[in-house]
Order: C-alpha cells, then sequence, then structure tokens
C-alpha cells in the first residue's frame, strides 16, 4: 500500500514539474506568440487612445473605450504627460489620463503611435511573471476651429509590461492563459 | 487326335485369358497416365496463370478493383504451389496490397476530413461573415446594428470567446479570455478581424455557447 502512495506521489509529482516546466522552458515559438500578444496589447492602446481622443468620437464609445483601456492596465498605474511649453512631467493615474484625453481643449485631436518595439525583451522573474519594456513615438496635434494646428510634439514613452500565465475555468475546462498588464508610461523625451 | 485336339483348345482359351487380362491392364495403365499428365497440365496451366496475374497485379496492368485483387491472390494462395517463383510473386503482391489498401484508408480520410471542414466552413462562414462586417463598419451606428444582429446567433452577450495565440504539440496558448459583446466591440474598434474559428458550441436551440478563435 505504502509503495502504492509513493508511486502515485511521484506520477503525480511529476506531472506538475513537467507541467511547470512547459512554462518555465517556453518555446521558441511559444514566447514569440507571447511577445507578439503584449506588443498587440500596447497596439490596441494606441488605438484606444486615437479614438478617446478624436472629437468625433460620441461620447458613449468614448466612455466605453476608456473602460477597455482601462482594463489593459494594472492597478495604480500611471501615464506621463509632457509638453513642450512646460518642462515638468505630469504623471496622472490612467482613467484619469483618459478622461482628461477626451476633454482636451482642441477642436480636433490627432494622436498617432508608431515605432511600437521592445527595447527589452519579456525576461522571467522568479515569480513567474515575465517583464519587458516597449518603447512608442507618440505625434500629437491639436486644431483650432478654423481647423489650424495651433499644437503638436513628438513624444517618446517606454511602457513597462507585465506578462503572466493563469488559469480559468470554462466550460469545464481549463484554460491556461496569459495576461498582459501594462504598468507606468514613463516619458523620455519630448521634441517638436 | 482327340487329346490333341482339346489340348489345344485349351491352350487357345488360356491364350485369349492371358491376351484379355494384359490387355486390360495396359488400357488401366494408359488411363493413369491420361489422367496424370492431365493433372500435370493443368497444374502447369495455373502456375503460367498464376504468375501472368500476379505479375500483372505488381506492374498495375488490371481493371481489378483492391477486393477483386485480393480475391485473385486469394485464389492462388489455395492452390498452394510449389514455384518459388509463384511464391516470391505472392509476397511481393501482398506487399503492394497492403499499400494500396493503406493509401486508400488514408485517402479516405483525407475526404473525410476534406468534407468535414467544408462542412464546418460552410457552418462556420456565418460566424465569419458576421465579425468581419463589424470590423468593416463605416460607422459607429452601422457596426452597433451589426453587433445588434449578430448577437442573435449567440445565447448571451457573455458567451465566452476564447483566442489561441499559439498551438504547439498540442499545447494550448490563450489571451485572457473575453465574451462576445465585448470581442464585437474591440473588432469595431480594431476595425479588422484576423482569426480562423478553431472550434464553436451551441445549445439545444442552435445558439452559440462557445467560441474558440485562433490568430492567423
Amino acid at each position: 500500500m505504502k509503495r502504492i502512495t509513493y508511486l502515485l506521489i511521484l506520477v503525480f509529482g511529476l506531472g506538475i514539474v513537467s507541467q511547470s516546466m512547459a512554462q518555465d522552458n517556453l518555446s521558441p515559438q511559444r514566447k514569440q506568440a507571447i511577445d507578439s500578444l503584449a506588443l498587440e496589447k500596447v497596439k490596441d492602446l494606441s488605438k484606444y487612445i486615437s479614438i478617446i481622443g478624436d472629437k468625433e468620437t460620441p461620447w458613449s464609445e468614448a466612455n466605453r473605450v476608456i473602460d477597455r483601456a482601462e482594463e489593459l492596465f494594472m492597478q495604480g498605474s500611471e501615464m506621463g504627460v509632457s509638453s513642450l511649453v512646460k518642462p515638468e512631467i505630469k504623471y496622472y493615474p490612467v482613467r484619469k489620463y483618459f478622461e482628461r484625453l477626451m476633454r482636451l481643449n482642441y477642436n480636433k485631436v490627432e494622436i498617432e503611435w508608431y515605432n511600437i518595439e521592445y527595447v527589452s525583451d519579456l525576461q522571467r522573474q522568479p515569480d513567474g511573471t515575465y517583464v519587458g519594456v516597449i518603447t512608442v513615438f507618440q505625434k500629437f496635434k491639436g486644431y483650432d476651429k478654423e481647423g489650424r494646428l495651433i499644437y503638436q510634439d513628438t513624444t517618446k514613452k517606454d511602457i513597462t509590461v507585465y506578462v503572466k500565465r493563469k488559469e480559468t475555468q470554462i466550460g469545464g475546462r481549463l484554460i491556461g492563459f496569459w495576461d498582459v498588464l501594462l504598468g507606468d508610461i514613463r516619458v523620455k523625451e519630448t521634441s517638436l | 487326335m482327340k487329346k490333341t485336339g482339346n489340348l489345344i483348345n485349351k491352350m487357345l482359351v488360356f491364350s485369349l485369358v492371358v491376351i484379355i487380362a494384359m490387355g486390360g491392364a495396359t488400357s488401366c495403365k494408359s488411363k493413369k497416365k491420361i489422367a496424370r499428365e492431365k493433372a500435370e497440365a493443368e497444374y502447369q496451366a495455373k502456375v503460367v496463370q498464376a504468375k501472368k496475374d500476379l505479375t500483372a497485379i505488381l506492374n498495375d496492368e488490371t481493371n481489378w478493383t483492391l477486393p477483386e485483387k485480393k480475391e485473385r491472390l486469394a485464389t492462388i494462395k489455395s492452390y498452394n504451389i510449389d514455384n518459388q517463383e509463384v511464391k516470391d510473386l505472392i509476397v511481393k503482391v501482398e506487399e503492394k496490397l497492403k499499400d494500396e489498401e493503406r493509401q486508400l484508408a488514408e485517402e479516405r480520410e483525407k475526404r473525410k476530413e476534406q468534407e468535414l471542414t467544408d462542412q464546418q466552413r460552410r457552418k462556420y462562414s456565418i460566424i465569419i461573415y458576421t465579425l468581419t462586417d463589424i470590423a468593416k463598419a463605416k460607422s459607429y451606428d452601422e457596426a452597433n446594428q451589426q453587433i445588434e444582429g449578430t448577437l442573435n446567433l449567440y445565447a448571451t452577450p457573455d458567451v465566452p470567446v476564447l483566442i489561441i495565440i499559439s498551438k504547439e504539440n498540442g499545447y494550448y496558448d490563450y489571451d485572457r479570455p473575453t465574451t462576445i459583446s465585448k470581442f464585437m466591440n474591440y473588432l469595431k474598434d480594431k476595425k479588422e478581424f484576423k482569426y480562423d474559428i478553431e472550434s464553436v458550441k451551441y445549445d439545444d436551440q442552435g445558439k452559440i455557447t462557445e467560441l474558440e478563435l485562433i490568430k492567423k
């Protein structure tokens, strides 16, 4: 009986170890899929920011998008805001940043993110979370009632991304998924 | 004189008996020989025909179907022909027929899979079309109308949507699960639908209860 117990412990133990090894030693293809997923989330944020900032976006849609955009972030994350006219960089909780963005005092706003890429690849931390940094360039343009460009700048921003393996039950099935959450967005440089 | 005549008679009768007896024996022997020769000829004909048929099967020179080929092989094997060439041909034909059987099974399986995929594609096409239409909508109003209509295909707006980001050696990696309602709004914002359908679950009313997508 004891032997059977030891054997069962060994079998289950091996199962758990092999499963955790499957997470630790990701194949290049799986790692690439996770890298792409994190990058995709930043691109989603870029799209959301452009929708929220767009004065043509109906109010209800902008508020819905703010909710979706907020879900991309870890709780307590902040967004850095800079300007060519002020030297200091202000940091706002992400929700507040989106709400301010929606109410910007321009008649028309264009926000475009480009050159979205990793500056620091996703690296596995001791707790199993993968952490990396993605850099983006943001081109901001604000127009007045007459359609004249009254302000523009280009900001380089660094976004910390956290990717963690989680599990959930769906339809009686255990689904292992990669939860991507964005952290603080820090302003690195601002230029014309 | 009478004695001599009797003796001659007896000798004639004896000779006749001997001749008859000898004649009968020779005739019997000849019949057996003929039968043996006939059997030998038949056997040789069988050998020749067996070689011809087996070679024809090997070289794909027959119009026989696989069951017909197998039947012919079984008949030839039942002859128990003691000829090395025939035996070698039987081994080769057995191998060839096994290969043909395997190929046929593979083709059948492929056809079945293809039919299934076609059926699925037809079944899934409505899902793909409706989701693509949402992504391609020209305005928020148009997209919202599409969403409202499309939700009828689903059991509830909270039907789970699973998105596979990687599938390797039977190991699936997913994005954070979402709901069909949120996913449709996501398509409206992103303005693109770049997924294939991996699986769909339906309830008794034919409404979708789970959608599993895979990133293209």
